[in-house]
């Protein structure tokens, strides 16, 4: 009866709560470009990457108030396929990728509760 | 003392895998992608099957997948009728290559610049990566569903095969047809090895074996069930193949003697193909699993690990093969 080959372990399986690509292994620290376009090119002026940062920042801010702005308000959105909804907001992801809204009026009726993929969204609108 | 071989089940997706494909030795070693019916294609370490991370955004069975030569970029081709590129590295997606039916194939030149692909439309399509807006060039001529498509002979030629049973060679910059092979029926997979230019075509039970230059036969060799996928070893001593019995045969390809069978697949096998390195072959399977078989049945690699037979008396057994709380089923 042959013996089976030992193994040291089995292969790791996916994590249930992440898409992976490890942003602390080594191949990632050595080969993933930083995402600022001017920190990538090779003379990169400190004066212009301060000033990119700080309009990044300045962008974000306000993207992130809007988000605040938004809760519980009668929001309208303009999605792929000239979809357009009407739904109360509730929150987002942490990642943008799902708001979380009540009462979606949709063509076939009013869902109570819906999570909307932010993908298909092109813009959305609501009153301050 | 006879080894039996032990195969390295990578567990994660939820349907078939119907693809993958080994990137070239990188600094970083090599890695593994499959392509999964459940639209989320997964990069792995090649050599012990570790998840590193899933590509996410596909709305659809993923068909084909493919890594470029140094596992920076990724490609894969969807039911969502759209080719995907990604960075291999970060897993974000970086371009979207909208098509008019089902994608079946992706394959990257040696430079990366261009991918071509194929599908349900029956067009091969050539993009220029640095130019994504630009329309791609398209090769009209087959007539049914493209299955697999591929680079070859230096990228100056394209390989396809069809549902329409031919497999053709086209030149990239004419876009003509060079040579067509007609089978009775359509090919179930196509594997190119440039260093030898040899051409490895599966059908019914055949593992057929062509010049990838001349379209001339080289051999061919008869399996005892229906074959999916055979792949050749870089070293062109061994071939495996595997198909709808759920197992892998491994054959000698000078004497086409079939040396070993391995069960272990709980369904069809769709798809095998060995490491760069030979050392180990990779399949996947319509029971949602990838599995890794040694090459060298007992040699110290990857997660293999080799016992001289003085240990084998004191160890105990249990902590060699016992899973770890933490792997999922």
């Amino acid at each position: 009866m042959a013996t089976p080959v030992p193994v040291l372990r089995l292969p790791k399986g996916p994590d249930p709560n992440s898409r992976g690509f490890d942003p602390n292994s080594p191949r990632f620290i050595a080969l993933c470009r930083t995402s600022i376009p001017t920190s990538a090119a090779a003379e990169s002026d400190p004066q212009q990457l301060q000033e990119e940062q700080h309009a990044r920042s300045v962008l974000r801010e306000s993207f992130l108030r809007c988000l605040l702005a938004m809760s519980n308000k009668k929001v309208r959105f303009h999605m792929h396929e000239k979809v357009n909804v009407e739904a109360t907001f509730g929150a987002s992801d942490i990642d943008v990728l799902n708001f979380q809204v009540s009462d979606l009026h949709t063509p076939i009726g009013v869902q109570k509760e819906a999570l909307i993929r932010s993908q298909d969204v092109i813009s959305f609108t609501f009153d301050v | 003392m006879a080894m039996r071989q032990t195969p390295l089940t990578c567990s994660g997706h939820t349907r078939p895998v119907v693809d993958l494909a080994f990137s070239g030795i990188t600094p970083y070693g090599y890695f593994l992608i499959s392509a999964c019916k459940d639209g989320k294609p997964m990069l792995r370490q090649g050599d012990t099957g570790d998840w590193i991370g899933t590509f996410l955004g596909h709305k659809g069975a993923v068909w084909g997948a493919t890594l470029n030569t140094d596992a920076t970029k990724a490609a894969t081709a969807a039911a969502d009728f759209t080719a995907k590129v990604w960075d291999a590295v970060s897993g974000d997606e970086v371009l979207s290559l909208a098509h008019k039916h089902i994608v079946k194939s992706v394959n990257f030149t040696q430079d990366s610049n261009c991918l071509l692909t194929g599908g349900n439309d029956k067009l091969l399509r050539i993009y220029d990566l640095s130019k994504p807006d630009a329309a791609p060039q398209e090769i009209a001529g087959h007539s049914s569903a493209i299955k697999k498509s591929l680079w070859c002979n230096n990228d100056s030629q394209i390989l396809s095969a069809a549902e329409d049973k031919t497999v053709r060679l086209w030149d990239s910059r004419s876009m003509e047809e060079v040579k067509t092979l007609t089978f009775d029926t359509s090919v179930s997979s196509m594997e190119y090895l440039a260093d030898g230019e040899i051409l490895v075509i599966t059908y019914g039970k055949t593992i057929a074996f062509y010049n990838a230059l001349s379209l001339d036969l080289i051999q061919m060799v008869e399996a005892p069930a229906s074959i999916n996928s055979a792949s050749l070893h870089p070293e062109k001593d061994f071939f495996v193949a595997g198909g709808d019995d759920f197992k892998l045969y491994k054959f000698d390809y000078s004497t086409k003697e079939e040396l070993e069978s391995y069960k272990g697949h709980f369904g069809p096998v769709h798809c095998v193909r060995f490491s760069p390195d030979g050392e180990l072959y990779a399949s996947g399977s319509e029971d949602g699993t990838l599995r890794l078989w040694q090459t060298a049945v007992g040699k110290t690699y990857g997660l293999w690990k080799c016992v001289l037979p003085e240990d084998l008396g004191t160890e105990n057994s249990e902590q060699l093969y016992s899973s770890t709380p933490e792997i999922k089923a």
